[in-house]
């Protein structure tokens, strides 16, 4: 029993810190590491790979590197050799065909695949199969060009049977340049730092963040002061209405808003009758809905809290005002906004960071669009970088840096709101020892 | 007793499976963007699993292949299949075939998640000796061959006849169009001012006049590389190329279309494709640019059966002196990942060599509209009866494909950022070039060559 | 408190500043049974046409049954987790007594409120290390533990309220710290579960980027996707098989919202009172 006890607060927190601690916090550190990366989808996102292929040579004709060293790094023969013959007696081939290429094609050198191809055919017992044919070429060939090595040893290995000697530095070089995996680079904050489009889509966030808390808040406020006001039947029916956004499933809800906004849609007939022509509301005034549709989604956290605050007010404070003759108006402004004050301050602080970093809804929305970054976030711009390209281009490791200012952000504002909110206070010391 | 009767079940069960057992199955997955019309894509290579069994049968080999398809439906899905395969090979989760794009060949290939075909299957050997020659360069990178072609295609030019006339063209006019057009006679500028003609009449909505394709996509390149100076690609160094007059010839067209012209709507772009080619399909637009395959929803989903009377359709205009008239072909191709291995990857070669067939490759031509990709394939006869197929397949000489670069995906990107910005007025079109180029500069300066 | 007197014109200013949502989820009804009219808002006649998916597939979206399977498979599971790992981890957080506890809870409340999508590359590396990419049960850990944080606070705010005394009557009966915890503790914070297992089961339920990247097969797709990708499907832009798909999905939440709504208030009640 004993044992058990002490051991009981590791038993009720692994199981949750080892879930966190995998998919969450691993991922975390992984993506600052990230973001020192040039990974990409085309680098691939494991281990390392070396090829010289034309594009190498290329690279190394652009550097300078030595003309001999590229020509001989590009060169393909293929070679019937001793062990070149043990090779092609391990494939499955007829033992005729064998004994065929063992006296007739002994020693001989190809300078191509079709000249290799088209000595083959003049043989009686030639292979028939394209396999046969592709596995002698596989066996015979004696070159760099495109193969796949996975370590450095296999490199430099590969190298020596080729007949290139190299020395460490120029090893070293060659190895650098061949590998088409990711490196670690520090380009990627450069990069951040000057392209052009960073201070926009910086300006967007803002914008978003700022425009839609305001009408969180002022909605959530909106909301639990009409409510109070109200029998509670009919209170309770608003609340319960403004809350089905938030539990409706995203994709249905972004699906509402495109059908009231586009050119058949709701607001296009209503507004006919106005004299309006019928157009895309969405594609004309973008922020507007993107503002209004996360606004419908975020008021109601607030008007609950806030709700929930102002039925904690005292009646007796609230009748004395009323006895007074204080008008609902004054009532609010007197007693109940400055009782809300630290509410409001929590709802503000919590909404902030959620809205930074979320951006479901205006992918579904816009998707960043219509226009110029019209209304790409931040956090938008991260997953359209890592995770969705048109062409499949995916900049993981640029995207892990968007993703890490966001972090640090988040991290920023946590940590004050921690001191705002007296973190001390939460955390009471437990009355039993064990 | 009943111990003994179920053991005795037991045994004759392991008795009676054992000859079932034998031939081994082997299932091949293949992913692919397909919608209705398209599902040839993979059904043909299930039609070819059945020639293959049978190859097999003969050969004495113990294996029955099976394919089970993914699809992947809609023009704005693409970027979901793309990503989904960059993980899931990494993962070991990818499928053995992939339907993708020629421009992801770089890519895939530079990561290792494909394989090189010209390594898994005869290219000299039918039927890859008799496809198109145009079609080869097409599916190389870095000096070897990658994919197969699954299809080819390309993106015309289209105008409504009855508009058409109705602003002073006479049926012989629209005839000699296509051919005027290829020459240089009749060029973007011509395309803004008929728009704004046939707009003017009132034969169409403003902002109809001239409809372009409703979301992004590389048919958008073949306006950059309808002008004087318009390359991409600079084959001897391997970077990709953005030429700055041409850039802002491009931007300035789009820019004029909505704001000097007014011929296309501000927000046109991101609009739906199914109202878009209900649109089109009705003579609703003046004059637009598609693919050759929307000749298969024009004339079945929309209706349009008069499509010949109804519709002209050619090369994309050049645009003024020193541009080129041209059309953009963007042909699909099977890949095999590296998923695939020992058998998987001998039968998965199998397959794309059967289902590189003329008269199996010609379901998918005939179904969606694509062209074919062999010679023979001219000569099956469905293929050489449909009148659209044997039309469209000659604008196939002036087609210009995307580069096959690593950094291609990125280029677009920003290239296209830039256009949205110029249409939509966020920015001028010079202002919007400027933006580009330093961005590029900024960000691609070693991958891109600014002249 | 006693209730107050219906004021009509404070009514009529909600309903219209409430118009917008009355207005989506009345049509997302109407439209569903119903054929559209594009020239106008009242639909024509009565179909059941849009609810054809419920029997057949619509060409390349794969089986709606499927969807909705894995969904109640992948929902249940988030809430399971998340209810348990939270009860007993919150439990410790506010209640026992060990080394770091300060750091722990500072922790947690710090993940609370982290931009976690943006982590999906390094979430997709951690299961694909794991081998468990592309499989549900992946997708429904990744889930978890980017609910559990908030899922741990919510529970230290509840298991903050609960008097000690009751614990301490408990100890002097001669009961362990664990059964104390089990028999006396968690039945006095059952509202809170409820809450709890409410809000994470809607979360679960509505999830969407994290299945569209980490579980891409047709196998294991759920219902979010399975509409996400009817919505792009250049054949169809009809409003009335989307807002018929969108009722099907949103339903078992709206029931389930109906008769627990009263619970599920508590969540704002309980937790998050700091």
């Amino acid at each position: 029993m004993r044992r058990l006890r002490s051991f009981l607060p590791l038993w009720f927190m692994l199981p949750a810190s080892v879930i966190v601690t995998l998919f969450f916090v691993i991922p975390v550190f992984m993506t600052f590491a990230f973001s020192f990366t040039t990974m990409s989808s085309d680098t691939g996102v494991l281990g390392n790979r070396y090829i010289v292929s034309e594009a190498t040579l290329l690279k190394l004709k652009e550097l300078n590197i030595d003309p001999v060293l590229v020509a001989s790094l590009g060169e393909i023969r293929f070679v019937f050799d001793d062990t070149n013959l043990k090779n092609i007696s391990q494939l499955n081939l007829k033992p005729s065909l064998l004994k065929e290429i063992n006296t007739k094609l002994k020693n001989k050198v190809f300078a191509t695949e079709k000249k290799l191809y088209a000595a083959l055919k003049t043989l009686k017992n030639r292979p028939r199969s394209f396999k046969d044919r592709k596995a002698i070429s596989k066996a015979t060939v004696s070159s760099m060009m495109n193969k796949e090595f996975l370590t450095a040893d296999e490199f430099s290995q590969g190298l020596v049977s080729v007949g290139i000697n190299l020395d460490a530095p120029a090893f070293n070089q060659l190895l650098e340049l061949t590998n088409t995996s990711w490196h670690w680079t520090t380009d990627n904050y450069a990069e951040l730092m000057a392209s052009d489009f960073t201070l926009k889509i910086l300006g967007n966030t803002l914008f978003y963040v700022f425009c839609t808390l305001f009408f969180n808040v002022g909605f959530a406020l909106l909301l639990a002061l009409a409510t109070f006001y109200m029998p509670s039947g009919q209170s309770k029916i608003f609340r319960a209405l403004w809350l089905i956004p938030r539990i409706s499933p995203s994709v249905i809800y972004v699906l509402l808003w495109k059908w009231f906004t586009f050119d058949s849609g709701f607001m296009s007939h209503f507004l006919s009758s106005f004299g309006f022509t019928p157009q895309d509301w969405l594609k004309e005034f973008p922020w507007v809905f993107v503002i209004l549709a996360n606004g419908f989604v975020g008021a109601s956290m607030g008007m609950l809290i806030f709700s929930s605050a102002i039925v904690a007010i005292p009646g007796d404070v609230l009748r004395a005002a009323e006895v007074d003759g204080a008008y609902p108006l004054q009532q609010i402004r007197r007693i109940i906004l400055p009782l809300l004050a630290w509410p409001i301050l929590f709802v503000t602080s919590y909404q902030t960071l959620s809205l930074l970093t979320s951006f479901e809804y205006i992918l579904l929305l816009t998707d960043g669009g219509p226009g110029f970054f019209t209304t790409e976030t931040w956090a938008l711009n991260a997953y359209h970088t890592a995770l969705s390209n048109y062409f499949g281009n995916l900049r993981y490791g640029f995207g892990a840096t968007l993703a890490v200012v966001l972090v640090v952000v988040g991290i920023i504002l946590s940590l004050l709101y921690l001191r705002l909110f007296d973190f001390k206070k939460l955390v009471t010391e437990p009355q039993i020892e064990t | 007793m009943k111990i003994k009767q179920l053991t005795m079940a037991a045994i004759g069960a392991i008795f009676l499976a054992v000859p079932l057992a034998q031939a081994k199955d082997l299932d091949i997955v293949v992913w692919a963007n397909a919608d209705k019309n398209e599902r040839y894509r993979f059904e043909a290579v299930k039609l070819a699993a059945n020639v293959l069994n049978e190859e097999l049968k003969i050969e004495g080999r113990d294996i029955n292949v099976t394919v089970s398809a993914q699809s992947y439906v809609g023009s704005q899905a693409w970027a979901q299949l793309k990503q989904g395969f960059s993980l899931a090979v990494e993962a070991g989760k990818g499928p053995h075939i992939i339907v993708g794009g020629h421009e992801d060949i770089p890519v895939w290939g530079s990561a290792g998640l494909i394989l090189p075909i010209e390594d898994y299957v005869d290219l000299e050997a039918w039927p890859f000796s008799d496809v198109f020659d145009s079609l080869w360069p097409i599916m190389s990178w870095n000096g070897q061959v990658w994919g197969v072609p699954q299809d080819a295609e390309s993106r015309p030019f289209f105008g409504w006849n009855p508009h058409l006339k109705a602003i002073g063209y006479s049926d012989a006019d629209i005839q000699a169009l296509p051919a005027k057009i290829k020459s240089g006679a009749y060029t973007l500028q011509n395309v803004l001012e008929d728009a704004k003609k046939i707009q003017d009449k009132g034969l169409v909505e403003k902002g109809y006049g001239f409809y372009p394709r409703a979301t992004k996509g590389g048919d958008y390149w073949q306006f950059y590389a309808a002008q004087k100076g318009g390359d991409m690609y600079d084959a001897e160094s391997g970077k990709l190329i953005l030429d700055q007059a041409a850039l802002l010839g491009y931007y300035q067209f789009f820019n004029d279309a909505v704001f000097k012209y007014g011929v296309t709507k501000k927000n046109h772009l991101g609009m739906n494709w199914d109202q878009w080619y209900n649109e089109v399909a009705n003579g609703k637009a003046g004059l637009w640019h598609g693919g050759t395959w929307h000749y298969a929803r024009y004339t079945r989903k929309e209706g349009l059966t008069d499509f010949f009377d109804k519709v002209m359709f050619s090369l994309i205009p050049a645009a003024g002196s020193g541009g080129k008239a041209t059309t953009l072909t963007h042909p699909l191709t099977y890949l095999i990942s590296k998923q695939a291995e020992g058998d998987e990857l001998e039968m998965a070669a199998r397959l794309l060599t059967i289902v590189s067939e003329p008269r199996l490759n010609t379901l998918h031509a005939i179904a969606s509209a694509h062209l074919g990709i062999t010679n023979a394939q001219t000569k099956v006869s469905q293929y050489s009866d449909d009148r659209w197929t044997a039309e469209a397949t000659a604008l196939l000489q002036s087609a210009f494909a995307l580069p096959n670069s690593v950094d291609f995906g990125q280029y677009d990107a920003l290239v296209w950022k830039g256009l949205t910005a110029a249409w939509s007025g966020d920015l001028t079109p010079e202002k919007a070039v400027e933006t580009v180029v330093a961005e590029i500069k900024a960000t691609m300066a070693d991958k891109v060559i600014v002249r | 408190m006693e209730d107050r007197k219906p004021n009509w014109l404070l009514t009529l200013f909600l309903l219209i500043i409430s118009a917008p949502i009355l207005i989506m989820y009345f049509w997302l009804f109407i439209d569903s049974i119903s054929e559209i009219n594009t020239d106008g808002l009242w639909p024509e006649h009565f179909t059941l046409r849009n609810w054809r998916f419920l029997y057949e597939d619509i060409d390349g979206h794969g089986n709606v049954w499927k969807a909705t399977l894995n969904t109640a498979i992948f929902a249940t599971s988030v809430v399971s987790i998340v209810v348990i790992l939270s009860s007993t981890a919150g439990y410790a957080l506010s209640r026992l007594r060990f080394p770091y506890r300060s750091q722990f809870l500072g922790f947690v409340l710090l993940l609370h409120s982290f931009p976690s999508v943006t982590l999906i590359i390094s979430i997709f590396l951690m299961l694909r290390l794991i081998g468990l990419y592309d499989t549900l049960v992946g997708v429904i850990l990744v889930k978890a533990a980017l609910e559990l944080p908030f899922g741990i606070w919510i529970m230290k705010g509840f298991y903050d309220t609960v008097p000690w005394e009751i614990e301490m009557a408990g100890l002097q009966d001669g009961a362990s710290r664990f059964q104390v915890w089990y028999k006396l503790v968690l039945p006095q914070i059952m509202p809170g579960i409820a809450a709890l297992a409410i809000f994470s089961f809607m979360a679960g339920w509505s999830e969407f980027v994290l299945p569209l990247i980490l579980v891409p097969g047709s196998e294991t797709k759920l219902l979010s996707v399975y509409l996400a990708g009817l919505m792009i499907d250049d054949y169809l832009s009809d409003f009335g098989l989307f807002k018929a798909v969108g009722l099907f999905y949103i339903m078992p939440v709206m029931i389930f919202y109906l008769f627990t709504q009263d619970k599920l208030m508590n969540i704002y009640g309980g937790g998050t009172k700091g």
